[in-house]
C-alpha cells in the first residue's frame, strides 16, 4: 500500500500515468477554481473523482480535454502531461486530443441519429475507413459494452429510442470507438437505475483492461466500488488521493473524514 | 470518538450513540462479572459466586442486539472510514465481552466447590493474577469510552504481566500436584481459574486492538509481547 502512496511522488512520469497533472490552477473569469493541482492518473487504472458540489472536480475533467477552450474567459496554468507533451499548450490539436482523451456526460448524449450512425460519426471525422471495417468497429465497440444483443437488429433505427442506460452504453461505445487512451466519465450513472448502473460499472472494470479511466461521482459507494484510486476535492483543492481501500476505511485528512462519513454542513 | 463533528443525519448519528450505548453497558457488566468472580475465588464469597453467572444472559442478551444493530447499520447506512471502523469495533468487542463474561461465570461457578473451600492451597497468587487483570480490563474499557489510543496501546502491551502470573501459577500447582495425587483435585480447578484469569487478559488485550485500529485507522502488530512460555 505504501508503494501506490509514493507513486503520488512520481508527478510527471508517463512511463506509469496516462495523465500527470502538475501545478494545475484554472480561473473562470476571476473565480480560481482549481489550486495548485497536482494529481497522477496511472495507466490503465480507474482514478475517482469525489467531493462536495463545487469543489473543481468536474472542472478538472474539462481541463483534460481542453473543453473549456470552448468558453472566453476561461483559463488554465500548469502542466497536464499526456504522451509526453503539455495538453496545456497552444500547439496541441484538440480534436486529436479529444479523440484520444474521449468524455461521457452525466445525462446520456446520442446524436439526434441512428444507433449505427452514432459510433461511425466519431470514426469517420479521424479516420478513413472502409464500410467492412466500419461495420466491424461498430460491431465490435457494441459487444464491448454489452449492447450488441440488443440492439444489433434495429442498427438503423434511432438512438433516442433506447433506454437511459443503453444509450449510456452506447455513448461509451462512441467514446471507445476512436480508441482513446483514456476517458472522462463525469457522473456517468447519476441519471440511471440500479440495474443500469451496475451495468456501467462492470464495464468499466473490463475497460480499465485497456485505458485509463476517470471518473467523477457523487456516489461514494459508487467509488468505492469502481476506482483504484480516489481523490478527494474541496472548494478547488485536491486535499487527499490514496487507494480507494485507504479512502474509504481511514482516510488521512479530517476533512476527507468529515466529507465522506457524511458530517458537512 | 474519532470524530467530534456531528453527523449531518441526525437519526444516524443516534444510532451511533446507541451503538455506543450498548457496548459501554456491556462493558461495565463485563467488568462487574470479572471483579464478583474474583471475589468469589480469594474471599468465598457465596452471593458474589451466584452474581457472576446471573448477569450472563443479560451480556448475551445484549451482544445480540449489538450485532443486529451492527447489521442494520451496515446495511442502511453504509457506514464509511471512521465510522465504518467504529461499527466493526462494535461488533468485535462485543463477542470479546461476551467471552469475558462466560470466563467470569466459569470462574465463579468453580470458587464454590467444596474441594477448594477445604484446600489449604494458598490462592494468593489468583489474587494478584485476579488484580491484575481487573486492572488491564479496567483501563481497556476506560480508553475504549474514551476513544483514547495511547491508553489503548498501553494496556495491550501490559498484558506481558499476566501471562507471566499465568506460568508460574502454572509451575506452582504442577508442583504441589506431583507431591501429593490428593492436590490434584483443588489443582486443577484453581489451574482453570487461572486459565480463565489469563483469557480474560487476552480478551481485554483484543478490546485495546479494536479501539486502537477504530480511533487511528492503524494496526497494532500482529505479534504483541508476550510473557509465558506455557500455554
Amino acid at each position: 500500500m505504501n508503494k501506490i502512496i509514493m507513486d503520488d511522488s512520481m508527478v510527471g512520469n508517463t512511463a506509469v500515468s496516462a495523465l500527470a497533472i502538475s501545478n494545475l490552477d484554472f480561473w473562470y473569469g476571476t473565480n480560481h477554481a482549481l489550486k495548485n493541482i497536482s494529481l497522477d492518473f496511472p495507466l490503465r487504472q480507474v482514478t475517482g473523482m469525489i467531493g462536495p458540489s463545487g469543489c473543481g472536480k468536474s472542472t478538472l475533467l474539462r481541463v483534460l480535454n481542453r473543453m473549456y477552450d470552448l468558453y472566453p474567459g476561461q483559463r488554465a496554468t500548469g502542466q497536464v502531461l499526456f504522451d509526453g507533451r503539455n495538453i496545456l499548450s497552444p500547439g496541441v490539436d484538440v480534436n486529436v486530443l479529444r479523440s484520444r482523451i474521449g468524455m461521457v456526460f452525466q445525462k446520456p448524449t446520442p446524436f439526434p441519429m441512428s444507433i449505427y450512425d452514432n459510433i461511425a460519426f466519431g470514426v469517420h471525422l479521424h479516420e478513413r475507413i472502409s464500410r467492412a471495417d466500419l461495420d466491424q468497429r461498430v460491431e465490435s465497440v457494441l459487444r464491448r459494452v454489452a449492447l450488441w444483443n440488443e440492439v444489433k437488429d434495429r442498427l438503423n433505427t434511432s438512438a433516442a429510442a433506447l433506454s437511459g442506460g443503453q444509450q449510456q452504453r452506447l455513448c461509451i461505445a462512441r467514446t471507445i470507438a476512436t480508441r482513446p487512451e483514456v476517458i472522462l466519465l463525469d457522473e456517468p450513472t447519476s441519471a440511471l437505475d440500479p440495474i443500469s448502473t451496475a451495468r456501467i460499472e462492470e464495464l468499466l472494470d473490463e475497460l480499465k483492461q485497456e485505458f485509463s479511466i476517470a471518473i467523477v461521482t457523487h456516489n461514494l459507494q459508487q467509488a468505492a466500488r469502481c476506482a483504484d484510486r480516489v481523490a478527494f476535492f474541496y472548494m478547488g483543492e485536491l486535499v487527499e488521493v490514496d487507494t480507494a481501500d485507504r479512502m474509504f476505511t481511514a482516510p488521512q485528512a479530517k476533512r476527507t473524514q468529515d466529507y465522506i462519513t457524511g458530517r458537512f454542513g | 470518538m474519532p470524530n467530534e463533528t456531528l453527523h449531518t443525519v441526525h437519526s444516524y448519528e443516534q444510532e451511533l450513540e446507541h451503538l455506543r450505548l450498548l457496548v459501554n453497558k456491556m462493558g461495565g457488566l463485563a467488568e462487574r462479572q470479572v471483579a464478583q468472580a474474583i471475589i468469589a475465588v480469594v474471599d468465598h464469597d457465596e452471593a458474589a459466586a451466584l452474581d457472576a453467572p446471573e448477569m450472563d444472559p443479560q451480556v448475551d442478551e445484549l451482544e445480540r442486539e449489538t450485532e443486529a444493530l451492527v447489521i442494520r447499520l451496515l446495511a442502511l447506512r453504509a457506514p464509511m472510514a471512521g465510522d465504518l471502523r467504529e461499527v466493526v469495533a462494535a461488533l468485535k468487542i462485543s463477542g470479546d465481552l461476551e467471552r469475558i463474561g462466560d470466563c467470569a461465570a466459569s470462574i465463579a461457578r468453580r470458587a464454590m466447590r467444596s474441594e477448594l473451600l477445604s484446600c489449604p492451597i494458598s490462592v494468593t497468587g489468583l489474587r494478584s493474577m485476579g488484580r491484575l487483570v481487573q486492572d488491564n480490563l479496567r483501563r481497556t474499557i476506560d480508553a475504549m469510552d474514551q476513544r483514547d489510543p495511547e491508553l489503548a496501546r498501553i494496556v495491550w502491551q501490559s498484558d506481558t504481566a499476566v501471562d507471566e502470573l499465568y506460568t508460574a501459577m502454572f509451575r506452582e500447582l504442577v508442583t504441589y500436584m506431583m507431591e501429593d495425587p490428593r492436590n490434584i483435585g483443588p489443582c486443577t480447578h484453581l489451574l482453570f481459574i487461572a486459565k480463565n484469569l489469563e483469557r480474560i487478559g487476552d480478551h481485554a488485550t483484543n478490546i485495546s486492538e479494536r479501539v486502537y485500529y477504530a480511533v487511528t485507522g492503524h494496526i497494532l502488530p500482529i505479534v504483541r509481547p508476550r510473557g509465558g512460555t506455557f500455554d
